[in-house]
């Protein structure tokens, strides 16, 4: 697990994936977009764990984990009034359109497709952290 | 079906013989009476009881009656006319000289025998003949008058005898006539009666036969039924019950024959929810409505169903649904034949999921290897040499191409398997040509091919899924890139036009034609060899000519474009001749012209 080290003032963000070299990718783009990466978890019951706990401005979560998929994780989330206002990005490797719509009727913000490109996901994730109270 | 075996025992010929009484009347009507009366003749004769006066003329005259009545037996089937008339004669020659030689009036008894067979003669000629010969014997005393003693004959018994006799025989010939005449008609309507019997005897051979070759018949169908073990064909009433039940249907459903023919419903044997949700769908008023439906408006239906077995298992089957008529063609039923698909479906999913795992697989680390490279050929604290530059695009390059084989090999399964789904919207085919051409601008431009866009300014839309048909049309504007040498040209149209029914397309509208888009792209590219044209959608399919050019690819492209082009309710054809160039033409249905 990578030691998040917040710096004051950024968007918290929460990174769940069960690949280590994409959820290295992944935070590598979330401090890219300038956000704090403050857990960074291989399965959907510690993300669901690290969420309730720190509370996340950001989730961004693989949809196909061990344990809860992201989707459960996503709607688990918005079922409870806590973490109901954590906004959440899914990635995922399946890019058919029935998954992107499965996707955001779990409650997902936005969706993007594996393979994904860094600069695509910084610009997913400064779009999604805009607005949100620092 | 009705496979009631149609057999009879054979019929038994008809024997019986009508009795023949042609023989008895043959001899009734000639030599009987006169036997009868030469015989009793005779052994009044030789027992002495009458008298004789001249021993050898009454002799001979016995031995010529007898010998005349012997003829006549040998003669009586004979139709010569001599016979019959000359023997009676000759009869009557033999009692003149009995009459002579005996002086006996009583003789003239014997008379009544050659008489009897004149007057029966079939002509009329015996009468007179008979008359005369009567008179003639009667004239004997006349003639031999010593031996009578001088008597004469009465003159009125001269007179009155031809008359007696002439009244006599002409009675016993009308009489013989109109017995023979009713023989005659006997004999007539026994012949009219044996050729009935013939008729009835010959029809009944031909039902015979006929209900053999229908026995024959319904056997090749039981037999040809019941050597299908590994499909079942059930036949049933209208109203669902089971009239045929094959050995297949035994081996996939685990009950015999005689358990479930007449006894059971097909309805049994099928999921009962998957029925009622086919109800529902279909809005079919009953559950054997909702199986049959299809088959009843369309002759045929061929589905998967699920049939539940007599231990409650349950196997996958496609159905094919066939309505069964009687023979008199009126519906009478339905026929069901399955092919238990339980395995392949297993195999199918198994190959899917297996697609899938893989895909997932090798998209991960192709996620991270385009990720990482993508850091560090933007990394703008380190920037790369050209040459690592260089090298790491090559890398690149050929890490998307493997995403798209990847993506390819997904994306053909799912067509397979029937889950691929389109997402249809408002697309204008302007935009997809624009966007394909962009796509392939850069290695068009590397190969030395240029490319010429063909569209209408204010775009031409179709429903569909813009994803679907720009991946389509990549695939044909690369391939076409991709096979034509520089110097070579790639030309894509768009253009409205009007399909017939007969699918022939052409420029103007006209009355049954339907509006169509027309998506071509056309090169002057080494062409596709005439032989491998049908082929040519086929999977993992590469021409000759791709081959031997070294043109890369795997054969997947034109696969996934016909499909997709398929599910848009499009077709795809080509015309090619290879060193001149190949066009692909996508043909999409337009909304109607309002």
């Amino acid at each position: 697990m990578d030691s998040p080290l917040p710096s004051p003032g950024a968007f918290r963000v929460l990174v769940a994936d069960d690949e280590d070299d994409i959820r290295a990718l992944v935070c590598l783009a979330v401090r890219k977009a300038g956000c704090d990466v403050i857990a960074s978890v291989p399965d959907g019951a510690l993300a669901l764990a690290a969420a309730r706990d720190e509370l996340p401005d950001l989730a961004v979560l693989d949809v196909s984990m061990p344990g809860s998929t992201g989707l459960e994780v996503c709607a688990e989330l918005r079922a409870h009034p806590g973490t109901a206002g954590i906004r959440i990005l899914l990635l995922s490797a399946g890019a058919s359109l029935d998954e992107v719509a499965r996707g955001l009727s779990a409650g997902a913000d936005a969706y993007l497709a594996k393979p994904f490109t860094v600069a695509g996901l910084v610009h997913q994730v400064k779009a999604l952290t805009v607005g949100v109270p620092a | 079906m009705s496979l009631a075996v149609l057999d009879r025992p054979a019929t038994e010929p008809i024997r019986r013989r009508l009795p023949d009484d042609r023989t008895w009347q043959a001899a009734a009507s000639g030599p009987v009476p006169s036997t009868v009366g030469f015989a009793a003749g005779a052994a009044l004769l030789l027992l002495g009881v009458v008298p004789v006066v001249d021993a050898p003329l009454a002799y001979a005259g016995l031995t010529a009656a007898l010998a005349a009545t012997a003829g006549a037996w040998f003669a009586r089937r004979s139709a010569s006319t001599v016979a019959a008339l000359g023997l009676p004669i000759a009869q009557l020659a033999g009692v003149a000289a009995l009459y002579a030689g005996t002086a006996s009036a009583s003789v003239l008894l014997l008379l009544a025998g050659p008489s009897w067979a004149l007057a029966t003669h079939r002509t009329r000629a015996g009468v007179p003949v008979a008359v005369a010969g009567a008179q003639a014997v009667l004239l004997v005393p006349a003639v031999v008058g010593d031996t009578f003693g001088g008597a004469a004959p009465l003159p009125a018994a001269l007179a009155l005898a031809p008359l007696v006799v002439a009244v006599g025989s002409l009675a016993v010939h009308e009489n013989h006539r109109r017995l023979r005449a009713q023989a005659g008609d006997i004999t007539r309507l026994q012949r009219e009666q044996a050729a009935l019997l013939e008729q009835v005897r010959s029809r009944a051979d031909e039902l015979d036969t006929a209900s053999r070759i229908l026995a024959a018949r319904a056997q090749t169908m039981t037999s040809v039924i019941d050597a299908v073990t590994q499909q079942s064909i059930i036949g049933t009433d209208r109203d669902g019950t089971i009239r045929v039940w094959n050995p297949g249907a035994e081996r996939m459903l685990g009950l015999l024959r005689p358990d479930v023919v007449r006894k059971r419903s097909i309805l049994d044997f099928h999921q009962p929810e998957e029925l009622a949700v086919a109800a529902e769908t279909s809005g079919a008023p009953t559950p054997l409505a909702a199986l049959v439906q299809v088959a009843g408006e369309s002759g045929s239906d061929v589905r998967d169903w699920t049939y539940v077995a007599a231990d409650g298992t349950e196997r996958t089957v496609s159905v094919a649904v066939t309505p069964r008529s009687d023979d008199r063609g009126v519906h009478a039923g339905w026929n069901f034949v399955g092919t238990d698909m339980t395995e392949t479906r297993a195999t199918e999913r198994m190959k899917d999921q297996f697609v899938s795992l893989i895909s997932h697989e090798l998209r991960t680390p192709l996620s991270s290897i385009l990720g990482y490279l993508e850091l560090v050929m933007d990394d703008e604290d380190q920037p790369l040499t050209d040459e690592q530059r260089q090298y790491l695009s090559t890398v690149e390059r050929n890490a998307q191409r493997l995403l798209r084989l990847v993506g390819d090999l997904l994306f053909t399964a799912q067509v397979e398997s029937g889950r691929f789904t389109l997402q249809p919207a408002d697309v204008d085919l302007a935009a997809v040509v624009w966007a394909a051409e962009e796509t392939a601008r850069v290695s068009a431009a590397n190969a030395g091919v240029d490319i010429v866009v063909d569209v209408p300014a204010d775009g031409l839309v179709v429903s569909g899924d813009a994803v679907r048909l720009g991946q389509a049309c990549d695939n044909l504007v690369s391939n076409a890139v991709k096979f034509t040498p520089g110097g070579g040209q790639v030309r894509l149209t768009v253009r409205r036009a009007w399909q017939a029914e007969d699918r022939t397309v052409v420029d103007a509208e006209r009355p049954g034609a339907v509006p169509v888009a027309l998506l071509s792209v056309a090169d002057t590219g080494m062409g596709i060899p005439a032989g491998e044209q049908g082929e040519l959608f086929t999977r993992f399919f590469r021409s000759s000519t791709a081959r031997r050019n070294a043109v890369p690819g795997v054969g997947l492209g034109l696969t996934i474009t016909k499909a997709i082009t398929t599910a848009h309710g499009g077709s795809l054809d080509l015309v090619s001749a290879e060193g001149e160039g190949t066009t692909f033409t996508m043909t999409l249905p337009l909304p109607a012209v309002s």
